[in-house]
């Protein structure tokens, strides 16, 4: 990230210099007011998820829903780890139901939970599957569509899943073969 | 569908109740555990999204595009995509304000507005994605990840253009 970083930065700073120099702190200050917003907006979805996951932890579901899932999780993510297997759980199932912005704290807390373990296989390996979206029903999209006057708002669902598919499938596949050659 | 999230929601607190948990508190903490966690993402978003900020007013991204259109010619993407595709692994509101454009400019149901659609709903901001995640761990080698993701990505795109001809 770090390289990607300050490549793409002082490129853009350069050009910049050149076309329009003054241009240079509004961006730089834009760009933080969006964090900002995002920020908010993020706030709210996590304050939802995370405190209904709370009750549910507290209660104890949690921990029965983790226990279920171990087996599978253990031989995918190579993970025996039971709070990284119940956010790994979580992380997938908020995916699958399309509330992809309550994925990602689940996300840091199954990565951060298997750093304890050392296992970056299983960290790669759910950075992958989130990074190659597994989205069933692209919501966000459908509204879109339907608010600019579409026809038929849905009928991109099936493409997108199949998309979609191929993408996870290959990126998962590809994974897998690289990892076992180095293993 | 819509149904499903209410039920979760209403199981969950009426086992905490018989469970005698305190839902109230219990809830609250959670919340405050979201806040405490927006609180460690805000400044990783602010500076990446500062680099696209800067990316998008220099010019540098709209160039890259154009240099990049023929190459997406060559693998039948439409080159009205380009820009949208280059912005997607790193900001979603960016992208998101370009799918609304392509949108607004060749309409819903075109073929360019459907593929920018399906492409927009079948992949993710990447490096974002990659900055929150590995955050707070050591470095590790994650290149290969990233080459792979962007590799699997890329083919999806292509075929995601194709499939939009027929369905």
């Amino acid at each position: 990230m770090n390289a990607i970083f300050t490549a793409v930065f002082v490129a853009s700073a350069i050009a910049i210099c050149i076309c329009s120099p003054n241009s240079f702190l509004t961006a730089l200050l834009n760009g933080a007011m969006n964090a900002a917003k995002t920020g908010l907006t993020l706030f709210c979805v996590y304050c939802v998820w995370m405190g209904i996951s709370a009750v549910a932890e507290d209660a104890g579901i949690n921990a029965t829903i983790a226990r279920f899932l171990q087996p599978a999780c253990k031989k995918v993510f190579r993970c025996d780890d039971a709070e990284a297997s119940l956010n790994i759980a979580m992380n997938l199932s908020c995916n699958l139901l399309g509330i992809g912005g309550a994925a990602t704290p689940f996300a840091v807390k199954a990565v951060n939970a298997l750093e304890k373990d050392g296992n970056v296989f299983a960290q790669n390996l759910l950075f992958i599957v989130n990074a190659t979206s597994i989205q069933i029903i692209p919501t966000t999209v459908i509204a879109l569509r339907a608010a600019a006057g579409s026809a038929n708002a849905g009928d991109i669902t099936l493409p997108s899943l199949l998309a979609t598919l191929v993408s996870t499938g290959l990126a998962v596949t590809l994974y897998f073969i690289v990892s076992r050659r180095s293993a | 569908m819509a149904f499903v999230i209410p039920i979760i929601f209403i199981i969950i607190i009426v086992i905490a109740t018989i469970k005698k948990v305190n839902v109230f508190s219990s809830f609250t903490r959670g919340a405050q555990d979201g806040l405490k966690f927006t609180l460690s993402l805000i400044p990783l978003l602010a500076t990446i999204f500062m680099m696209c900020e800067l990316f998008e007013v220099s010019g540098l991204s709209s160039a890259m595009s154009k240099a990049l259109s023929p190459v997406f010619g060559f693998f039948k993407i439409p080159e009205e995509l380009s820009k949208l595709i280059l912005i997607k692994p790193f900001s979603g509101s960016g992208s998101l304000s370009y799918l609304t454009e392509i949108i607004e400019t060749y309409g819903a149901d075109s073929y360019t507005g459907r593929c920018a659609c399906v492409l927009y709903g079948s992949s993710e901001t990447v490096f974002y994605i990659f900055a929150v995640y590995f955050a707070n761990t050591k470095k590790g080698k994650r290149i290969v990840p990233i080459i792979i993701i962007l590799f699997s990505t890329f083919i999806s795109t292509v075929f995601a253009c194709f499939i939009c001809r027929f369905i």
